[in-house]
């Protein structure tokens, strides 16, 4: 077979990871321990919600090939400070609320600042703020300090059911119908990909590559403060650990999802399958009655290894193509 | 692309709904089976701390002599949020009964309270949860207890008189207050001879403590002892002693682990670690949880028949592990943890 027809026949990446979802539904169902239930389902969605999040936001920022490692970070720092103005400042839960979500969006606005404006590269600046919000979040707390008790139309957000499902069924739902129009469906959107491709490119198109680098990295900012509120309700405590390393599970769903790191390709629901598969690995694998005992190693071991196979799967047409010239 | 999206949509929401008949009947038949044999699911705070891997010695033994069956999992670096959601899956997966080493008191209260509705047995050992949240509290060591054998160790070291020094790990943590609390208690009634001269914090670092050792050998001349109240100190503590060439003149005393302190130990640096067995914590813990479940132990119970470790006091919903044991150079190399 010519390597061009390969191309052709080659699956779409997000067919292969719905083909991989689809088994590995069927096999925890065979022989996981009551994996195929409601609850269990319903506890999927509950714990996938913050990563699902951070990994939408994630999406739009790695098509324009930059990277965003502060996202955990940001969960953290405005997990304590929604505690600190609720407990300490004694403001209403609602409007620390909506303030917990604004100071996600200057942290965002933080980084977009150092990327858009002054022209530094992601990798380093969001290095830097990673370590700096979690370090304000440390620092506010002295490390040992939590936030406990919070009213039961808080909690809500964390344990709550809307109709038959859990409530973050639905917030997930409309974060991922809002952030796929505005990635697939807005010409605005679709510059993302534009700027991934060749940023001097699109800004020679007369692009606004500026503002599109700055938008999505607030928005990546607000993401997770809404993150950080959906944490703590759902944990009942806000501490400043809160987070810690999804931003690591974020970029690792993104990727398996079909998006390139070097920016350019991808989709928003590639992403979410990404999450998915993800998600159910974990959950199937401590369900599997005699590896039960090394789940959470092996989960390890695993998403390693499913995410080499994406990667090589993904660039193997390309690579026999080059090779054939 | 849209129509992959929706299809996507319509697939999730189909497997979310198609699956409740198969619910009943997995339910059903599970249940069954676990009249006959008990689940017990057994959580630290970390998998790969070495505490918790010598709990778990304990805990594999137990239910291999009880006939059960033992789940072991938790996060692998210490992290409460995990904790949460491994027990929300375990309320799934239809466990009999968790027995849990909690790192956040009040975050995994939460969970276990679900765990406690929905007819799961709780019991706690090593660090509690809030009391509303679980049945029993296996407690390692009564701050009474260690207050008590920290004190007559010291005293027995130093012949029941001379000065000694308290390195602690902040001046307001509050399991450390209690237990100094307990240790003046006894000093007063029983080793009036004996003078606490200074109270250091150390941050619960060993090079923090380090210093402050080295500060009070030069501070306090005729100092016999350094007590060591938080783990990194015991270590710290004896490094500084061995650095200003005073092995064995100054004692070092402490709470630690064996393995961070062995060296210390065999050089006869440091005297005494005084901890509790934890292979013994594991043991008792799962006995106390399939006891639990399967009714034989029930709340306002004295005592507990644990094993071939014979019987434990019940104080109030605390199940007593015992005096805390000590680690000296004759038994040290028996442990590994």
């Amino acid at each position: 077979m010519k390597p061009q027809q390969l191309t052709r026949i080659w699956p779409q990446h997000e067919t292969v990871l719905l083909l991989f979802i689809i088994a590995e539904v069927t096999y925890f169902s065979l022989f996981g321990r009551r994996f195929c239930t409601v609850d269990n389902f319903t506890n999927i969605v509950r714990h996938s919600l913050e990563i699902g999040l951070l990994a939408l936001v994630m999406t739009p920022i790695i098509l324009t090939a930059g990277i965003d490692l502060s996202v955990g970070s940001t969960l953290g720092l405005c997990a304590v400070l929604f505690g600190k103005l609720w407990r300490d400042a004694g403001l209403d839960p609602w409007l620390a609320q909506i303030c917990t979500i604004g100071i996600g969006g200057l942290c965002g606005a933080c980084n977009a600042l150092l990327i858009a404006q002054m022209k530094l590269p992601p990798l380093i600046v969001t290095l830097a703020t990673f370590s700096l919000f979690r370090g304000l979040a440390e620092a506010i707390t002295q490390g040992v300090d939590a936030f406990t008790d919070f009213p039961e139309s808080f909690l809500f957000l964390g344990s709550g059911q809307l109709g038959q499902l859990p409530i973050q069924a639905w917030i997930l739902s409309a974060a991922a119908i809002g952030v796929w129009l505005l990635v697939h469906r807005t010409t605005f959107g679709r510059c993302f990909r534009a700027i991934g491709f060749s940023p001097e490119g699109a800004l020679y198109a007369g692009l606004p590559v500026r503002r599109q680098l700055a938008l999505v990295y607030v928005l990546a900012g607000l993401v997770a403060g809404l993150a950080s509120l959906t944490y703590t309700a759902r944990f009942g405590t806000a501490k400043a650990d809160a987070g810690t390393g999804y931003e690591l599970f974020a970029i690792t769903a993104v990727v398996l999802g079909g998006t390139r790191i070097f920016g350019g390709v991808g989709s928003v629901h590639g992403t979410l399958l990404g999450v998915a598969t993800l998600a159910i690995l974990n959950n199937g694998l401590s369900r599997l009655p005699n590896l039960m005992n090394i789940a959470s190693e092996l989960s390890g071991i695993v998403t390693g290894v499913l995410l080499l196979l994406a990667l090589t799967a993904s660039a193997l047409p390309h690579w026999l193509k080059a090779n054939q010239k | 692309m849209r129509s992959l999206f929706s299809f996507l949509l319509v697939l999730s929401l189909a497997a979310l709904s198609g699956c409740k008949p198969s619910e009943v009947a997995l339910t059903a038949a599970v249940d069954t089976a676990t009249n006959k044999k008990i689940t017990l699911a057994f959580m630290p705070k970390s998998k790969g701390n070495a505490y918790f891997v010598s709990c778990r010695q304990g805990a594999d033994a137990a239910a291999k002599e009880l006939g059960i069956e033992l789940i072991f999992d938790g996060p692998t670096q210490p992290d409460p949020a995990k904790q949460n959601e491994i027990i929300e899956n375990w309320i799934t997966l239809g466990v009999d009964v968790i027995a849990v080493a909690c790192e956040s008191k009040d975050g995994i209260s939460t969970a276990l309270r679900k765990a406690r509705s929905k007819g799961v047995k709780i019991v706690t050992y090593d660090s509690d949860a809030n009391p509303d949240a679980r049945d029993f509290f296996v407690n390692q060591a009564t701050p009474e207890g260690i207050g008590y054998a920290l004190m007559d160790e010291a005293a027995r070291l130093c012949n029941n008189s001379g000065e000694f020094a308290i390195i602690t790990a902040s001046l307001t943590a509050q399991n450390m207050i209690e237990w100094q609390k307990h240790i003046e208690a006894r000093r007063l009634a029983k080793y009036p001879d004996m003078k606490n001269v200074a109270l250091r914090p150390c941050d619960d670092l060993k090079d923090k403590a380090q210093a402050e050792a080295t500060i009070l050998l030069s501070a306090y001349p005729n100092l016999k002892l350094l007590m060591n109240i938080c783990s990194p100190a015991v270590p710290g503590a004896a490094e500084a002693v061995k650095q200003a060439g005073k092995s064995g003149k100054v004692k070092v005393i402490g709470l630690g682990l064996p393995n961070e302190n062995k060296r210390y130990v065999k050089d006869g640096t440091t005297d005494t670690v005084i901890l509790w067995k934890t292979v013994d914590l594991g043991y008792l813990t799962v006995q106390a949880a399939t006891a639990l479940a399967k009714g034989q132990l029930k709340s306002g119970a004295t005592h507990f028949e644990g094993g071939h470790l014979g019987k434990f006091k019940i104080v109030g919903d605390n199940i007593l592990l015992g005096e805390p044991f000590k680690f000296t150079k004759d038994n040290i190399d028996q442990f590994d943890f």
